[in-house]
């Protein structure tokens, strides 16, 4: 289908927001689910380019991603200018589920692993009071949306040189003590390795939002694997993932 | 304008048109069913097929190149008893003549899967994969020697009640002489070609993109050669070629057609579109009427 940049804007060096509208199933929309968009009219860049979905407006009908420029494809992506249309799939794959009412739920986003926890944050607000949010950058410099998700609920920043927020890891902000009963994740493998590591031995479900190259993105090519916790099966990230509970698959 | 008839006949085989997906490009049929109903399609090839289940290569396993991209999957597939009672009922029921492919490590190994497979009575056709870039055994060990070739075509067609299609890898230097011999050998036909062996690297962390180093190269970029690999082997073998390698449209699939292939595969087009074959089938019906051309008969091989 094809949809209408509504709004393209830089939020740090390397990463872009962009807001799409025209036709789109957005009531479909499940948190964590993403979108396949076709790079350039398919000509060079064959293979589309998945971004998660970070907000879904069903009433504006409008959705808007984040991503971060890595080659030419997102390099493309950024270069777009409000009136051009993007070829787009989706929504594809399977998101987050949402944990029982009144639940304690802790959210945890590191970089480019940020946006997609928004849409998220915002459908647990029905959910829940009870909201942690902790998100981990670089530095100061590579921060975004911070404020955007202050407006939801508590925030906690951890940047590795602590020039915003503490210094050190989202791990360090982490309270395993606090009985959170979910936890929501997304971000760089390390980070969520880190975090199911921390988390050991404490009564939690978590979720986490895994990342890999993709080619058909709809789950024919068996390209963007993952091995469960036991190594003995493969789960196709575009299909029964992105989005998985950390005890079933090899972090 | 007339009304073309796409119809092709394959070693017996009926096809309502000429256009399958590629193997390993359509996994077992069902996420395309969810675009449109496979009984669009000419026929429907399914993933390649072990005796035992496969996990396949370590991830990063595809990555984009210009125009094209690479692919290390390593054959990975739920084993052909899996296949049989899961997957192929279900396509069974899409009203769609099935191919199914099959690899393996071992003589032995694609003897008992072509034979299982035809005995289920669920394929039309078997395309016998000898040209998987991406495995340590099997694959090429199997594609790149006529003699070879020539002793498991020999073998896996005593077991098979249905045709056989071979299907050849460029990654040789004479493929005419593999198809020579495979057609000497018994094959019902001839699928060309599977993808060329490439390699990209990442010069920031200066090794191979591929956690398999090497990969297959698919897409527009290969269709040159494909096409020239089509056109060569059917200047030296009878039976029918199914045609295939970087085919995005009608006029791709028309290329292939006039160097003599009967029906064509398209593989990573599907990825890019999942509208792909629909598409394409369409634009060679359009050429047809537009062109008063009754029969791809009438067309087939006549750059040759």
């Amino acid at each position: 289908m094809l949809l209408d940049v509504t709004g393209i804007t830089n939020l740090t060096s390397n990463i872009w927001e962009l807001c799409l509208s025209g036709p789109f199933p957005y009531q479909r929309v499940q948190a964590g689910q993403f979108i396949n968009i076709l790079i350039n009219q398919g000509k060079d860049h064959i293979l589309r380019r998945p971004i998660s979905i970070a907000e879904v407006d069903t009433n504006k009908k409008s959705l808007t991603i984040v991503f971060r420029v890595v080659g030419q494809g997102t390099e493309w992506l950024s270069q777009r200018q409000v009136g051009d249309q993007l070829n787009i799939i989706g929504p594809l794959g399977t998101g987050f589920q949402l944990p029982a009412k009144n639940s304690k739920v802790v959210v945890v986003g590191g970089g480019i692993g940020v946006p997609p926890l928004y849409q998220l944050v915002k459908e647990l607000k029905q959910i829940t009071n009870d909201l942690t949010i902790i998100l981990g950058f670089r530095n100061q410099a590579d921060c975004f949306w911070v404020e955007r998700f202050a407006k939801l609920g508590q925030v906690l920043v951890a940047t590795n040189d602590g020039s915003f927020g503490t210094k050190g890891f989202v791990t360090d902000l982490l309270d395993t003590k606090a009985n959170y009963e979910y936890l929501y994740s997304c971000g760089p493998r390390g980070m969520l390795q880190a975090l199911k590591n921390h988390c050991q031995g404490i009564n939690i479900q978590g979720y986490v939002s895994l990342e890999e190259r993709m080619a058909c993105g709809v789950g024919a090519c068996y390209g963007c694997v993952c091995s469960s916790a036991d190594r003995k099966l493969h789960y196709r990230i575009c299909k029964e993932g992105p989005v998985f509970n950390w005890e079933e698959v090899a972090l | 304008m007339s009304n073309p008839n796409l119809a092709v006949e394959l070693a017996g085989l009926k096809l309502k048109n000429p256009v399958m997906p590629a193997s390993g490009c359509f996994g077992f049929g069902r996420e395309y069913s969810n675009y449109y109903p496979l009984s669009q399609l000419g026929a429907v090839v399914v993933k390649a097929t072990t005796l035992e289940p496969r996990l396949g290569n370590p991830t990063p396993r595809v990555t984009e190149v210009t125009a094209g991209m690479l692919n290390a999957i390593g054959l990975a597939n739920p084993g052909v008893e899996k296949v049989i009672t899961q997957e192929l009922p279900w396509l069974a029921k899409q009203d769609v003549p099935i191919i199914v492919n099959v690899a393996g490590s071992t003589e032995r190994e694609y003897c008992r899967v072509v034979e299982e497979i035809s005995n289920s009575g669920y394929a039309q056709a078997i395309e016998l994969n000898v040209s998987c870039p991406n495995v340590k055994l099997g694959g090429l060990t199997f594609g790149a020697d006529p003699k070879v070739l020539a002793n498991l075509i020999k073998k896996v067609k005593k077991v098979s009640a249905v045709p056989l299609f071979v299907k050849l890898s460029p990654n040789v230097t004479d493929i005419q002489d593999l198809a020579i011999a495979a057609e000497a050998a018994g094959a019902d036909g001839l699928s060309l070609i599977n993808t060329l062996i490439g390699m990209q690297i990442d010069i920031k962390t200066r090794k191979p993109v591929l956690a398999n180093k090497i990969g297959g190269l698919s897409g527009p970029a290969i269709k040159p050669v494909a096409v020239r690999m089509v056109y060569q082997v059917a200047q030296v073998v009878k039976i029918p070629i199914i045609g295939m390698g970087g085919i995005y449209s009608g006029i791709d699939a028309l290329e292939f057609i006039m160097a003599g292939a009967s029906a064509v595969m398209v593989g990573t087009a599907n990825f890019t579109n999942p509208m792909a074959c629909p598409k394409i089938i369409k634009e060679i019906a359009d050429f047809m009427a537009a062109e008063g051309i009754e029969s791809l008969e009438e067309i087939r091989g006549c750059a040759l």
